[in-house]
């Protein structure tokens, strides 16, 4: 559950960060689809934020397909839902252009930028497997 | 103040943050314009309207020859809401030890045992005067974890010069500087809209005429730094454009709230210093 460890950092929006952490454990799989989500409650209270930011949170994570609400159960994760090809593209273009700005910048190599991504990308897919399986179904 | 809010009133010590607060609780009396909570003016706020508000100051008298359990059974009558279940948790969430004289204990005691007063009564409205002062940071944590419980229950309205204490919990954010009101708006809209920014110009002899939303401006050579004050995703490239900046660099990074608050502070002193002129 790192996601109620997380260390909020100062300066970056509460929101923005929390949706981050969220995300990177739907995709990891630290919640698996069909998992219960933490409550309003417990997110506010063990991440310090206010009640109104950890509904909103829940709320743009269930809009964004991540999380299902169902009535007496409570939050659950969803399966992951698939972005739309374009949006894939653009997505990925857009961060991946920032990646290369900032090696440059550092002066890393290509070869370390793809160890580099190598390497994350083991840290966050144990079930890397079975997303492609989705992924290929969805398309 | 929207109801159901966090609302931060921040500013540097002797903004008038304390004075609001005063005036709001009436203990002071405006001498010009007014106040209004729950619908009704300040300088009539009745036993019933006040039953529903809670309130701790830092330098709130508590009656130190009582014990707390004392001085709760004392308060309970007051207050038709007042939940004796309630009561105990928050009474075993602070550790607190009520059956000590409240002159025994320590300042952080003391402000928990202000702060149980006023939760257990199910308050609509907590007002909260410079709580955090003089708390460690265990303390702290205790007392943000009472306020939390019960967040999404009440109003809070929290004066703080600590803005560290209040950025992963107010909703909304006031800013005081002497005396004048610089902003009142979401914390959203707020940290969305300040950031830090780098510019590597092509040449360092490009005068920059900057508008006066671009706060804290620093330049050295070709490198011009500074905080902008009205920042939106696609609109920098756009705006740089107008002014005719021609740049080989540019930086964007989000900022914390003290450096949205001492950028804004610093731009109210220049300003004020420019109608001097």
């Amino acid at each position: 559950m790192s996601l109620l460890k997380l260390k909020l950092k100062p300066g970056e929006p509460i929101f923005d960060q929390i949706v981050f952490a969220a995300t990177k454990a739907f995709v990891s799989g630290e919640y698996a689809s069909g998992q219960a989500f933490p409550s309003v409650r417990t997110l506010a209270a063990e991440l310090r934020i206010h009640p109104n930011t950890a509904q909103k949170i829940i709320q743009h994570l269930i809009r964004e397909g991540f999380l299902e609400a169902l009535p007496g159960v409570g939050t659950v994760v969803s399966d992951l839902p698939a972005a739309p090809p374009g949006n894939r593209r653009k997505l990925l273009k857009d961060q991946v252009t920032a990646l290369v700005v900032e090696a440059l910048r550092i002066g890393a190599s290509s070869s370390e930028v793809h160890s580099a991504i190598d390497e994350t990308w083991q840290d966050l897919s144990p079930i890397e497997e079975i997303q492609r399986e989705t992924l290929a179904k969805n398309r | 103040m929207a109801a159901g809010s966090a609302f931060a009133l921040v500013g540097a010590n002797g903004a008038g943050k304390t004075t609001t607060i005063k005036l709001l609780m009436n203990i002071l009396q405006p001498d010009r314009g007014s106040a209004t909570i729950f619908g009704v003016d300040s300088r009539r706020l009745s036993p019933r309207e006040l039953a529903k508000i809670g309130y701790v100051s830092e330098n709130q008298k508590l009656p130190s020859a009582l014990t707390l359990n004392e001085y709760l059974a004392y308060l309970r009558p007051f207050y038709p809401t007042w939940d004796k279940d309630l009561e105990r948790t928050v009474l075993k969430l602070f550790r607190l030890p009520a059956d000590r004289k409240i002159s025994q204990l320590s300042h952080g005691n003391r402000m928990k045992a202000a702060l149980s007063c006023a939760l257990c009564y199910h308050p609509q409205l907590l007002v909260l005067d410079e709580p955090f002062n003089g708390l460690d940071p265990l303390i702290r944590d205790e007392f943000m974890d009472g306020i939390l419980r019960q967040a999404d229950q009440m109003t809070v309205f929290i004066s703080t010069h600590d803005l560290a204490d209040i950025e992963t919990f107010a909703t909304d954010i006031a800013f005081l500087n002497e005396g004048q009101l610089l902003f009142q708006e979401s914390m959203e809209s707020l940290m969305g809209r300040f950031r830090s920014i780098c510019i590597t110009l092509d040449d360092d002899a490009t005068p920059i005429n900057a508008p006066p939303h671009w706060l804290n401006i620093r330049r050295s050579g070709s490198v011009v730094a500074f905080t902008h004050s009205r920042f939106k995703n696609d609109d920098l490239a756009e705006e740089l454009a107008a002014m005719g900046v021609v740049y080989r660099h540019l930086d964007v990074e989000s900022v914390n709230l003290r450096t949205v608050f001492t950028s804004s502070a610093r731009a109210a002193v220049e300003m004020a210093q420019g109608d001097c002129k």
